[in-house]
């Protein structure tokens, strides 16, 4: 039985449906992230766990109870939002303490967990300021540890980096990871950044107009996208125009060469996809003229034209000389992570 | 040149607001033929009524002032958490005190209200106090209500309900211990706005027969020459002291606050 339960979830505002048949078991300890575009329904999921809007239809199970009907300070849920949310009133400790307040621990008790929780963060020092004496990631750790003091039973973040710059986004966000996987909460964070998620996470549910596309761990939706929308959110994605010769043995033609997928064609109309850093040059096979070169440090980045489509093509920035515009080159046919991708229907 | 004009502004505001006062100040001296004295104030000052009035007026301006934050910032508050369509309508609504004259409102509440009514309040005196509470509440509610609604405006209302909803709080903490602190500023300019209403305010009290300070000083100025200006004076000069005396309170509470 996993911890949380989201069963057949609905939701809809006047007459737009906003999330549809949402459903979804999270284990205990758990790191899942929402991934999806803004207006795809990720954050209705999340305020719906957090009882800030109610299911039109479905129910929410937290550890086997039956949540779907409490209101939001009945649930034992810790949240952290984009706008951080500390109360400008409070400073840092009595922020961190406030939901100890209200559960009615004695001040005693109270005083050694916010400064267990500072320890936590990493803000021991920092228990008499005021909120606008903080940076933006202060002000984020400080919300974070006033979520996790009450101990809830579940962990929600809700694009909780999004406001911060990229550096400190990188480093908290590893600093959640730590944090929740040193505590085992189980815990849902919506973004719309896939580096994020990617990085992060445990599994991750891509989601599209209210639907979850896609859930899987990392490497799953990156690798074996389901979608064509899951494909082309999540990652850089190449399509091309391939003749299926034989379905049964996965045998296809890509301009004049011929490619072995060596597993059998869905029906349906599918497209023959690869990642830029998953295409490889050779001396022959499918060809390509180079249409620009961006050098990016680390990686060389080739646009490049197949038959009527244009394509990116990434490679390790090693000795290998760089491609010019307008020089005429080969993609290898024969690569293990050729994708094939289901067109909605 | 500019600087010219700004100073000329300066100059002609200060003019218009201070030559009154400074000629009811010198005014009010002149008791004594031929030599300035405090006589004026000095028989005010003995007067019970006087302090029978004012100590009356400032109770009420309390009153009113608690009214009308009781009133006041749960409404703004749930306006902009919950109707944020409503608010055209509730300003609206809030700013009738400015157009409708309160004689009208004052006539209103004794046709309501009289001993033949229903709800006889007007049969006793704190039934009627309690209408003039509601009257100076009424009368207060626009500046209240816009000086509470711009501090909210600079608050994240939504989140923070959410926060503390998260963790476990509920409406009568999240008004008492978030909102109300935070808009607490807001809530000092528009007490201050309603002290000076109630502190003057005619109409209504001497309507309704209750010792307020208005008809205090409408009476005295109908019956002497120096005293109403002692009078006026003295009211100024408390009206400031008293807002002064709440920001100072409300002052050394935010730095407590921040020292400890």
């Amino acid at each position: 039985m996993s911890f949380l339960n989201l069963d057949h979830l609905q939701k809809s505002f006047g007459s737009t449906q906003v999330v549809h048949d949402f459903s979804l078991s999270v284990d205990k300890g758990e790191f899942i992230s929402f991934l999806g575009p803004s207006g795809c329904g990720k954050t209705t999921v999340l305020r719906m766990v957090a009882g800030f809007e109610e299911p039109s239809e479905g129910r929410i199970l937290i550890d086997g109870q039956d949540v779907t009907r409490l209101r939001p300070n009945q649930r034992q849920i810790g949240m952290v939002f984009q706008a951080y949310a500390l109360f400008p009133n409070l400073n840092v400790a009595e922020n961190v303490g406030f939901g100890l307040k209200v559960a009615g621990v004695p001040r005693s008790e109270r005083a050694s967990r916010v400064a267990e929780m500072l320890e936590l963060i990493g803000l021991p020092d920092m228990a008499a300021r005021f909120p606008w004496q903080l940076s933006g990631g202060q002000q984020q750790r400080v919300a974070l540890a006033r979520a996790l003091a009450p101990r809830p039973r579940v962990l929600l973040l809700d694009e909780p980096l999004s406001a911060l710059d990229a550096k400190i986004r990188v480093s908290l966000r590893n600093q959640i990871r730590e944090i929740q996987q040193q505590l085992g909460i189980t815990t849902i964070f919506v973004t719309h950044d896939q580096e994020e998620a990617l990085s992060i996470s445990d599994r991750i549910v891509v989601m599209h107009r209210g639907i979850a596309e896609q859930t899987g761990t990392p490497p799953q939706i990156y690798n074996q996208p389901a979608t064509e929308f899951v494909a082309g959110f999540v990652g850089k994605l190449n399509l091309f125009d391939a003749t299926v010769l034989d379905r049964a043995s996965g045998l296809v033609s890509l301009a004049g060469s011929e490619i072995r997928l060596n597993r059998p064609i869905p029906p349906g109309r599918v497209s023959l996809a690869a990642r830029p850093e998953g295409l490889v040059l050779a001396e022959t096979g499918i060809p390509a003229e180079v249409t620009g070169v961006e050098f990016l440090g680390s990686v060389q980045r080739l646009r490049a034209r197949v038959g009527e489509r244009d394509i990116v093509l990434d490679r390790f920035n090693t000795d290998a000389s760089l491609p010019q515009t307008g020089d005429r080159l080969h993609l290898s046919p024969e690569l293990s992570r050729w994708l094939l991708v289901s067109h909605e229907q | 040149m500019k600087r010219l004009w700004s100073w000329g502004a300066i100059i002609a505001g200060a003019l218009y607001f201070l030559l009154p006062l400074i000629g009811t100040l010198e005014f009010s001296l002149r008791m004594r033929r031929g030599e300035y004295s405090l006589d004026a104030y000095r028989s005010v000052l003995a007067d019970p009524a006087f302090r029978a009035t004012f100590g009356y007026s400032v109770a009420m301006a309390l009153l009113t002032i608690l009214l009308g934050v009781l009133i006041v910032v749960p409404t703004a508050y749930w306006v902009r958490l919950r109707l944020p369509r409503l608010r055209p309508v509730i300003e609206f609504i809030t700013l009738l005190p400015l157009v409708i004259p309160a004689i009208v409102v004052v006539f209103g509440y004794i046709r309501l209200y009289n001993t033949s009514s229903l709800l006889p309040l007007t049969g006793s005196a704190t039934g009627t106090n309690l209408l003039l509470l509601c009257g100076y509440a009424t009368l207060a509610l626009p500046y209240m209500y816009r000086a509470v609604d711009t501090g909210l405006s600079t608050l994240d209302v939504r989140s923070l309900t959410e926060a503390a909803q998260s963790l476990g709080a509920g409406w009568v903490r999240i008004i008492g211990n978030l909102i109300l602190p935070n808009v607490m500023g807001a809530v000092m300019s528009g007490a201050f706005l309603s002290f000076a209403i109630v502190i003057g305010e005619f109409t209504m009290a001497a309507l309704l027969n209750r010792p307020a300070f208005g008809p205090y000083m409408q009476l005295l100025g109908a019956n002497r020459a120096y005293e109403p200006a002692a009078l006026a004076v003295i009211a100024f000069a408390a009206t400031w002291g008293c807002m002064g005396l709440m920001q100072l309170i409300s002052r050394l509470a935010s730095v407590r606050r921040t020292a400890r």
